[in-house]
């Protein structure tokens, strides 16, 4: 069984679509609140050096072009937005502040609305 | 010899003139104090509620209400392209027209006995409407003043303002004509309701000196050792109005990948033409509780609603000039949108506990030091906003 959930060649981030490739801002920021900071930095450390290809890739195709893969993949690289400060800046802060945010729900973001 | 010359040097002619007396504490609960605040400046001064991207043709409209003057507002673009604004209620019984918070339309059919009004407030039609001894002209909704700059809609709810959009903005309005936020077509949104009274919530966010303790990790870009604080590095003032240029850090410290995110949203700003700009650096405090930040990449203004002497509501926007059409823009913005929301989650938490250790009354006068001068300014205006009012209920007396 093999289920692949992105474009070819990003075989290395498919064990975390499942939970970080989510729709919405406030879903991803959603995620970050709910997530172990073993999940974070293991996001974080895999992810940050397929970012500049992976954005140069889709940016080739007009965002509601998307098909599923290409989606997973935009929706991750989202999330990745949402855990950078998290792992970059906050560190062992980020337990704390993940309950400040909760006070400040976000209401609308452009990456919400259909391309 | 190495003579060290320093980057920064904090603007302290500029606030000087407003002297260092200690603030009397009450003003930032006492319920009384707030009441005469809500009827001498809230109930009388343009209050920001929107942008017109909300409105982008002939019949849109949107609906914002206003705790404090227990009134829900309706904002529309007629046929006509002229935006009007009207209370949200019917002059049959006052039922609310509209629950939704925006719609479009070209009529407003209230659901109890289905008058019917134009995008004007107009009645247009109403059933059985001869036993009423009303004529149709008799029935217009109540309008409320509206207006815009830089593409920010204020209205006033004072039936004869004292000033006019333009003359309440004074010299500021030119500049913020200038903003990205004069051609924002998207914004994003983040709201938040707090047990504060409207002036603490409003002063956190005009000084810096709470930078350092407060976004220790998330602002840590902001600190050299020549300004610790991330004071800004001028002030100005014009009427209730204020301004201050937000200090650039010659050194910032930036991590890897909030360095390459901010990269891409200065490639896009760039491109959009917004990334340097006379105001770029500007942060424009409009009276009583709305400012905008020139910053280009995280293009943000902040509304602060009061609700009750110890309990406002506040607005966050981060505007943006077209939609998002690449995945990396996208992606930037979603990276400037997440960064600023840190940060100002990270105040609305303080704010919180600066208003509990206000309410047993034991402080009797709060304190602000000259990099502060923006909060005093804001003060000393509704002292002054207060004494008017009060004067001319004198003379109606
Ligand atoms: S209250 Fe609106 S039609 Fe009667
Ligand atoms: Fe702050």
């Amino acid at each position: 069984m093999n289920h692949q959930q992105l474009p070819d060649g990003y075989e290395v981030l498919e064990p975390f679509v499942d939970f970080w490739a989510v729709h919405g801002t406030a879903a991803r920021d959603a995620k970050r609140t709910a997530s172990s900071e073993a999940q974070r930095k293991g996001f974080y450390q895999i992810a940050k050096d397929h970012v500049p290809r992976a954005l140069a890739e889709l940016d080739q195709t007009p965002l509601h072009q998307f098909n599923e893969k290409q989606t997973n993949l935009m929706n991750l690289l989202l999330s990745f937005a949402h855990v950078v400060n998290a792992v970059e800046l906050l560190g062992d802060g980020e337990a704390k502040h993940a309950k400040f945010r909760a006070a400040m729900p976000f209401l609308r973001s452009t990456a919400d609305l259909p391309a | 010899m190495n003579e060290h010359t320093p980057v920064y040097t904090s603007p302290d002619e500029a606030v000087a003139w407003m002297g260092t007396d200690p603030i009397p504490a009450k003003a930032y609960y006492d319920p009384e104090w707030f009441e005469l605040e809500r009827q001498a400046i809230f109930m009388r001064t343009w209050i920001e509620i929107g942008h017109v991207c909300e409105l982008p043709e002939p019949g849109t409209w949107i609906r914002r209400d206003l705790e404090f003057a227990n009134a829900s507002i309706l904002i529309v673009r007629g046929k006509d392209g002229q935006i009007r604004a009207f209370y949200n209620a019917c002059t049959h019984r006052g039922t609310q027209l509209v629950e939704e918070e925006s719609g479009r339309g070209s009529n407003f059919l209230c659901p109890y006995h289905f008058w019917n009004f134009g995008y004007d407030g107009r009645l247009i039609a109403a059933p059985d409407f001869n036993r009423f001894a009303l004529t149709k002209e008799d029935c217009k909704i109540p309008k409320v003043s509206v207006d815009t700059c830089a593409g920010l809609i204020f209205i006033n709810l004072d039936s004869n303002p004292k000033q006019t959009l333009r003359e309440h903005l004074g010299s500021y309005a030119e500049g913020m004509e200038t903003l990205p936020v004069a051609r924002a077509t998207h914004f994003a949104e983040y709201t938040y309701e707090i047990d504060a009274n409207w002036k603490i919530t409003y002063d956190n966010f005009q000084e810096n000196y709470h930078l350092r303790h407060v976004h220790g990790l998330t602002g840590i870009a902001t600190v050299h050792p020549d300004n610790l604080y991330g004071y800004p590095t001028k002030y100005t003032f014009d009427g209730a109005n204020r301004t201050q240029e937000i200090w650039s850090n010659p050194e910032p410290k930036i991590t890897p990948m909030q360095g390459y995110n901010f990269g891409l949203a200065a490639k896009f700003a760039q491109e959009e033409g917004v990334l340097t700009g006379p105001h770029a650096r500007t942060y424009f405090a409009i009276f009583p509780s709305f400012f905008i930040i020139g910053t280009p990449v995280q293009h943000f203004s902040h509304k602060v609603y009061p609700i009750s002497a110890t309990r406002s509501r506040g607005v966050f926007r981060v505007y943006w000039i077209g939609e998002d059409d690449s995945a990396s823009k996208r992606y930037s913005r979603e990276y400037a949108l997440a960064s600023i929301h840190d940060i100002h989650t990270e105040d609305v938490n303080i704010i919180n506990r600066a208003q509990k250790g206000l309410l047993s009354g034991a402080i009797k006068n709060i304190h602000f030091m000259n990099m502060e001068g923006l909060c005093r300014h804001l003060y000393l205006n509704v002292v002054k906003a207060i004494d008017e009012w009060q004067a001319e209920q004198g003379k109606r007396a």
